[in-house]
């Protein structure tokens, strides 16, 4: 049934049980099947844009992943579930840089291919007002360039995070992509 | 952190150039490198084989997690002031793997007079354990504006 040895495709970081080494690969396989690099999925001036509301539980799955456990993020809470929370600004807000994170899931969303080889590889970000707990927001990135520097290919984005029911501006950012 | 637990690290008009910024201290734990929100899209973040297959001696953490972990630290000295005006800057310089412990670091490099206070300039910077450096840059924040 299983095509690898159980002992060789993975290790003490990550130990798995023969089937979880089978789902892996099978995993890991879907996202390659038709890979391209982003270099050559991207052109100069290309925008793309997104809605995310940025429900209480989407805030608690980004701040546990860093293990970030600043009460101020908190619009959910284990028993009490979604509560107001509370901040310097009122009610629960956002870690400041959480919306950098998701302008990933607009350059590369659902609709392309894995983006294999791709690395970010630095951000300029301007946290320019507090993102309330429960806001949609629009994502919007722009291909600003694409480039290359010691035979590194890079793609540069310009980024801008808006609050859709009032167009406050919350953030800005540029950022880079090595890409294959 | 409650905010009352970090009241007393706030950065203030007076703050000195040359404050160091209290660090905090993280594990690269592949576990979360991998959670469906961080890294889970590409298996360079997450699978030990694929990684070694891409010429990686580890699974490698997305940066954006050292930039939140720098961004941590800045909230806890800066407080409310990191909500509004403010910029970061990182470059990612060398690989966090999994396993490594990362410390954020931060010292107050310049003081501009803006309004009542100060628009501060802070060099920031994440580590390993062997102090080699992997995400370094800068912050800028309004204190007492």
């Amino acid at each position: 049934m299983f095509e690898h040895d159980a002992v060789a495709v993975t290790d003490a970081l990550r130990p798995m049980s023969a089937v979880q080494i089978e789902q892996t690969r099978s995993f890991i396989a879907g996202l390659e099947a038709g890979s391209q690099t982003y270099w050559d999925m991207v052109e100069i001036g290309e925008e793309r844009s997104r809605e995310l509301t940025l429900t209480a539980e989407l805030v608690i799955l980004y701040a546990d992943g860093v293990e970030d456990y600043n009460e101020w993020y908190e619009g959910w809470r284990m028993n009490s579930w979604r509560i107001e929370g509370r901040s310097p600004f009122g009610g629960a807000i956002v870690p400041p840089l959480l919306v950098s994170h998701f302008v990933l899931s607009v350059q590369f969303d659902h609709t392309r291919p894995f983006a294999i080889g791709s690395i970010h590889t630095n951000h300029d970000s301007e946290i320019l007002a507090p993102i309330p707990v429960g806001a949609t927001v629009r994502i919007t990135t722009c291909a600003t360039d694409k480039y290359e520097k010691r035979g590194r290919r890079y793609v540069r984005h310009a980024v801008k995070v808006e609050d859709v029911a009032d167009g406050t501006l919350y953030f800005r950012e540029t950022r880079d992509i090595l890409s294959l | 952190m409650d905010e009352a637990d970090t009241r007393s690290l706030r950065v203030t008009r007076d703050t000195p150039l040359g404050f160091e910024l209290q660090p905090v201290k993280k594990k690269a734990a592949i576990q979360l490198m991998g959670s469906r929100l961080w890294g889970r899209f590409n298996p360079n973040h997450w699978d030990p084989v694929y990684a070694a297959e891409t010429g990686l001696k580890a699974p490698i953490q997305t940066g954006e997690m050292s930039s939140a972990y720098i961004a941590e630290m800045c909230v806890n000295h800066f407080g409310a002031a990191m909500f509004a005006g403010a910029r970061v800057v990182c470059k990612y310089i060398a690989s966090t793997y999994a396993n490594e412990i990362i410390t954020t670091h931060g010292i107050v490099r310049e003081k501009i007079a803006k309004g009542d206070g100060y628009r501060f300039i802070v060099d920031v910077w994440a580590d390993n354990d062997a102090g080699e450096k992997k995400t370094v840059g800068f912050v800028e924040v309004d204190v007492d504006v």
